[in-house]
């Protein structure tokens, strides 16, 4: 932290706000934006507002990846979900469906049975979190550089590495031929 | 400092969420969206671990990046289903993709 975030703490510590306020205010703020707009998703009516908030979920959830000290995992989420997925979500919806109608119902008939699920579970993982006692961070956490990700890619790492090299590439192939249009 | 809770409660909220979706949409795409949701919050929970655990090597980090990968393949290889689909039935409402049912 640094320039005009320093100044601001400093003022901040003045009034008496704790220090690092700045820092964790925007993380509640983003997690916040994360979960209001993953709840777009699933709620939204028209799916292409859904796919919109989709790329904004994923954009918060790359910033909070900023909080954890993953700068390369943040460029890679924006790069890669924010980039390249979203937009395949909105060209397959605009090759598929109906997106102007919004009298088309996009929920099945299990919502309420869905609900009571998801938030049974919620509520039960939020328990277990909050009673187990983490402890403190025992290493202290320093930002993986790009260098020592890529080598741990290309050491111990190397076998994963290439299956999934060898998964994309079925992906690739199988989505060519899937999507293909076959002349009768 | 916010604490490892904090990461992990939104990664379990996010969670809910996704699986929430992915129980009552009714189009294909929709069910995709809500499983790249589910995704993401296994990677903050990965991501927090490997944070707050120390991992020497990024063991964390890297399978994060492996589950990204894993995430775009699989959500490329479900839409071209989806057109296929799409294509051969003129819908994308899953139940009325019933043609293996009797």
């Amino acid at each position: 932290m640094s320039g005009p975030i320093q100044l601001l703490n400093n003022l901040l510590n003045n009034y008496g706000m704790p220090q690092g306020f700045i820092v964790q205010a925007s993380f509640y703020v983003i997690a916040a934006f994360a979960v209001i707009s993953a709840l777009g998703v699933v709620v939204s009516r028209n799916i292409f507002h859904c796919a919109i908030f989709l790329a904004l979920s994923l954009f918060c959830v790359a910033g909070i990846y900023l909080f954890l000290s993953a700068e390369f995992l943040a460029v890679v989420q924006v790069l890669i979900y924010v980039g390249a997925i979203v937009t395949l979500f909105l060209f397959a919806i605009m090759l598929t469906a109906n997106i102007g109608d919004r009298s088309i119902r996009h929920t099945n008939r299990q919502v309420l049975a869905g609900g009571v699920v998801a938030i049974i579970i919620s509520i039960f993982f939020i328990f277990v979190i909050i009673g187990e006692p983490w402890k403190k961070a025992l290493v202290q956490a320093r930002p993986l550089t790009l260098q020592e990700i890529g080598k741990s890619l290309m050491s111990a790492y190397a076998l994963p590495f290439e299956v999934i090299s060898l998964i994309l590439l079925a992906a690739l192939v199988g989505a060519i031929v899937i999507g293909k249009v076959r002349k009768e | 400092m916010i604490p490892q809770s904090h990461f992990l409660i939104l990664g379990a909220v996010l969670f809910a969420i996704g699986l929430y979706g992915a129980l009552t949409r009714r189009t294909a795409i929709g069910i995709l969206m809500s499983i790249e949701l589910i995704l993401n919050a296994a990677n903050i929970n990965l991501i927090t671990f490997n944070k707050f655990l120390g991992s020497p090597d990024g063991l964390g980090q890297i399978f994060a990046l492996f589950v990204i990968a894993i995430a775009a393949a699989s959500a490329v290889v479900g839409l071209v289903l989806v057109i296929a689909v799409y294509r051969n039935m003129k819908t994308i409402f899953t139940e009325k993709m019933n043609m293996l049912k009797w």
